[in-house]
């Protein structure tokens, strides 16, 4: 049985998750900024010695497999480009959140941080693909943070997955965030939309967490960017990357037609695309970690 | 015992009675089965798209990713084990190819993915005597070589058969 959580509970949860790191936070700062050069992220990462060691070791993986190896930081943001950048420093500063088991929803640990990621590699795929007007970057780390709520409610719903895909079965209007309404209170966009208040993340990024299921509520100024990621979130799942028991139980929005342009054969390169570059990252982020 | 795990793109086979073929999460993708009573020989593809003509290099580097490629490769397979090359006598089965709710015609590739399969299957004179294809949840799929017997479980759903 499941117990709803109070307005105050829900503070309490998110007033306990530990805040970003001041680069982290800068960054996303940085990345929702239309108009900002790499020499911006440059010289953030540059004023933060564990980040910049961490983006080297990242660099010098194998996954790159580059023959030299690369000892500038400015050569290596370049190289990696600034969503992986992104990846780093929110992996290292929120990755206990983001590498949390949820067993509420039956998700193993990582499950979340690998939906996460393949999520905002499709967004960003579904950009360059759709070839629509809106920064590859953004798109990348809104798909990366669009889920967090997940991290706050699963303790919540632990024991619940029998319920939940019982209340989704039943009636064919209701998706897997009713079901959480009903079983504790708070779908998980309106959970991470408290903690992205509290992390006094862009306007853009806190729309895309509480809106990625219902693109057409966002504020009319993001609601490409949250549609991109509406995308992203689905084919994530498509692929067979959600996080447990809520994976295909959500609705597409198809009005996303009305902002962005993707035909069959271009759904299938993004698919496809997504496979090749998550291996690479995945790898890349994960063989990096631990001092050597 | 051993466990063949087939990831996103594979295609496996045994005919050693302890082993257990299986692939986790199927959502979009299909996962075809071959089955032969004759030589007692499971052979699975973990398909994701319909359609090689994409990405000619992915299917020469991975056949099991795409249905076009998928399935001439995996009988190759399972002809070393002695089955029939074009599949004579197989038992053929399908699982997975879920689709978002209210997904539109661009979005489904778990139906696209089934079509195209059967489309293929159907050229060599094949056909699925059982399918668990098509709703929006994902599908883990485990095959017992020993006994063909095919297990799929989903989060929050008693296990079944196919
Ligand atoms: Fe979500
Ligand atoms: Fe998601």
């Amino acid at each position: 049985m499941t117990k709803k959580i109070s307005h105050e509970e829900l503070q309490k949860i998110v007033t306990s998750v530990p805040m970003l790191s001041a680069s982290a936070s800068q960054l996303l700062q940085l990345t929702a900024k239309e108009d900002h050069d790499l020499i911006d992220v440059i010289n953030l990462v540059r004023n933060d010695a564990n980040l910049t060691a961490r983006v080297l070791k990242v660099v010098n993986s194998a996954a790159f497999s580059l023959v030299n190896k690369v000892t500038s930081i400015d050569r290596a943001i370049s190289y990696l480009g600034e969503r992986i950048i992104v990846s780093i420093a929110i992996g290292d500063c929120a990755g206990k959140l983001f590498q949390k088991e949820l067993s509420g929803y039956e998700a193993a640990g990582g499950d979340l941080w690998k939906h996460d990621l393949r999520t905002a590699i499709a967004s960003r795929e579904v950009v360059f693909q759709s070839g629509v007007d809106l920064n590859p970057a953004l798109a990348f780390t809104a798909g990366l943070l669009h889920d967090i709520g997940k991290a706050l409610i699963s303790d919540y719903l632990q024991g619940s997955v029998i319920d939940a895909v019982e209340i989704v079965s039943a009636e064919e209007e209701l998706n897997y965030l009713d079901a959480e309404e009903i079983l504790v209170g708070f779908d998980h966009t309106q959970a991470g939309y408290e903690l992205a208040k509290a992390w006094q993340l862009p306007e853009e990024l806190a729309e895309v967490i509480r809106h990625h299921h219902n693109p057409a509520n966002a504020k009319e100024e993001y609601r490409l960017l949250v549609y991109a990621v509406h995308l992203g979130d689905n084919i994530a799942m498509m692929g067979g990357f959600g996080t447990g028991s809520d994976s295909m139980r959500y609705k597409l929005d198809n009005n996303y037609k009305n902002y962005i342009n993707i035909t069959p054969n271009s759904l299938a390169t993004v698919m496809l695309n997504v496979d090749i570059e998550f291996e690479k990252l995945e790898s890349s982020l994960n063989n990096s970690g631990d001092e050597t | 015992m051993g466990q063949i795990i087939l990831g996103v793109g594979d295609y496996g086979a045994s005919n050693s009675p302890g082993d257990v073929v299986k692939t986790f999460a199927l959502g979009s993708c299909v996962s075809v089965i071959f089955l032969d009573p004759k030589s007692r020989t499971v052979g699975m593809a973990h398909i994701a798209l319909p359609d090689s003509s994409i990405n000619k290099a992915k299917a020469a580097e991975k056949p099991g990713y795409f249905a076009d490629t998928a399935i001439p490769a995996l009988l190759t397979k399972m002809s070393k084990f002695g089955c029939d090359k074009r599949g004579k006598g197989m038992i053929v089965k399908l699982c997975g190819g879920a689709n978002v709710m209210d997904t539109n015609d661009t979005f489904q590739i778990g139906k696209r993915n089934a079509l195209a399969i059967k489309k293929i299957l159907w050229s060599y004179g094949m056909g699925a005597i059982a399918e668990d294809l098509g709703k929006n949840f994902s599908r883990t799929v485990s095959i017992s070589v020993a006994a063909g017997q095919i297990t799929l479980s989903s989060p929050g759903k008693p296990n079944w058969q196919l």
